[in-house]
């Protein structure tokens, strides 16, 4: 488990065109569909992170993501996975591990995203889950923007 | 790879999904976070900007009084070019939002010359070019993602010939770097909400423990950031507690002291 940036993600899609059809998704994958889901917000003014997060999850399996957030911003977390049949979600705790997000975070299929003012500069958790998948194993990747 | 089909596909969904307010399903109110930090990733060290926006919304600042452009020293040492360019690139957010096109284009080909030095420089020329071109056409939010592009390029090259340290010095140099000019501003003009923005405890430790991973750098401007994060930790890990006027002054004054290190040569 690790973060990356797009520029690993730009190696990895010019090897996956090379390859033949029906090698597995990656993480990279997972991250192409996560910024599919931050483009709408880049419109309304959200600078999308170069960095990311990214690994595998089996379902039912969670992951969680210390980050530091800061008063007077505005986040968005979104993630994604390259599995269609697969169910994902996102959600942001505040240190002391009560819910922090906003009431319009949603969550659609492969796609997830949560919505965050934060009422403090502090470290916030976001914990991600592959809640259903017909795969072992599901790569996700979470990217966020702020404004 | 994903096919432009696909794509459409993606989008439509993804558009779909957020038009509708499709609301996530119910999540716990509460969460038990001594469990959650067992199973916890990585932080991603937040660029300059993220702070300066925050910074921005409390009142104007006059960013002008913090650009930087004059040349610092050459370095020979890996880890201190790593430190110097971490804090250049910071120096660029800065120029940024000060809207100052000369100074950008300046340091986008210090950062470039730095990144040469350290043996990453392919991957960032084409970044310096898009700086420049971008700080000539005053497209500001064109040059923040270039600057945040050109780090992660950095960082990425770097990890790439497994020097994963170097790349945490450069997170580390731009962070010092936002962290004296973020203390300076408050500094000037007092504000709770501004001394709030150094509420980042669990970050000195992330920066703590990379550190420590790090004996074979066995420089003095490396322990004497050991030796200040150390001081800085109980200034700011004040809980629901205020940080003070004096508590902001006394992180000036040690950040202004480790960037003049990390600047000059000593």
């Amino acid at each position: 488990m690790k973060h990356f940036t797009k520029f690993t993600l730009w190696i990895s899609l010019l090897v996956c065109i090379a390859l033949p059809h029906g090698v597995a998704g990656s993480v990279d994958d997972a991250q192409s569909f996560a910024l599919q889901a931050a483009e709408p917000y880049v419109k309304e003014g959200f600078q999308v992170r170069e960095d990311y997060w990214g690994g595998d999850l089996g379902a039912g399996e969670k992951k969680a993501v210390r980050q530091q957030l800061f008063k007077g911003n505005e986040y968005w977390f979104w993630l994604g996975t390259e599995v269609e049949r697969a169910k994902v979600s996102v959600h942001i705790y505040d240190s002391e591990g009560k819910l922090a997000e906003q009431q319009d975070s949603w969550e659609k299929g492969h796609f997830a995203a949560a919505h965050v003012i934060p009422k403090a500069t502090s470290s916030y958790f976001i914990i991600v889950a592959v809640e259903e998948s017909p795969e072992e194993r599901t790569h996700w990747a979470l990217v966020y923007g702020f404004r | 790879m994903i096919a432009f089909s696909k794509t459409l596909k993606i989008t439509a969904s993804v558009f779909l999904g957020a038009t509708l307010c499709v609301h996530a399903t119910q999540a716990p109110q509460r969460i038990d976070v001594g469990k959650m930090s067992k199973n916890v990733e990585n932080v991603v060290v937040p660029l300059p900007n993220e702070i300066f926006g925050a910074l921005n919304k409390l009142g104007s600042v006059n960013w002008r009084e913090y650009v930087r452009t004059e040349k610092s020293s050459n370095f020979k040492e890996r880890p201190r070019i790593a430190l110097l360019l971490g804090t250049v690139i910071a120096d660029g957010f800065v120029a940024v939002q000060a809207e100052d096109a000369p100074a950008v284009k300046e340091i986008g080909q210090r950062v470039l010359n730095l990144s040469k030095a350290i043996g990453v420089g392919n991957s960032i020329t084409p970044h310096a070019k898009a700086i420049t071109e971008a700080a000539d056409k005053r497209k500001w939010e064109e040059v923040r993602q270039e600057l945040d592009r050109t780090q992660s390029s950095v960082q990425a090259a770097m990890n790439e010939v497994h020097d994963e340290k170097l790349s945490q010095l450069v997170s580390l140099g731009g962070w010092l770097r936002g962290t004296q000019v973020l203390t300076s501003v408050v500094t000037k003009h007092f504000s709770a909400d501004g001394a709030e923005l150094l509420h980042q405890p669990d970050l000195l430790v992330h920066f703590q423990t990379q550190l420590q991973g790090m004996p074979e750098y066995n420089l003095p401007i490396v322990r004497e950031i050991q030796d200040a994060l150390g001081q800085v930790k109980p200034l700011v890990d004040v809980g629901s507690s205020r940080i003070s006027a004096d508590s902001v002054r006394k992180i000036n004054d040690i950040t202004t002291k480790l960037d003049n290190g990390i600047v000059i040569k000593q």
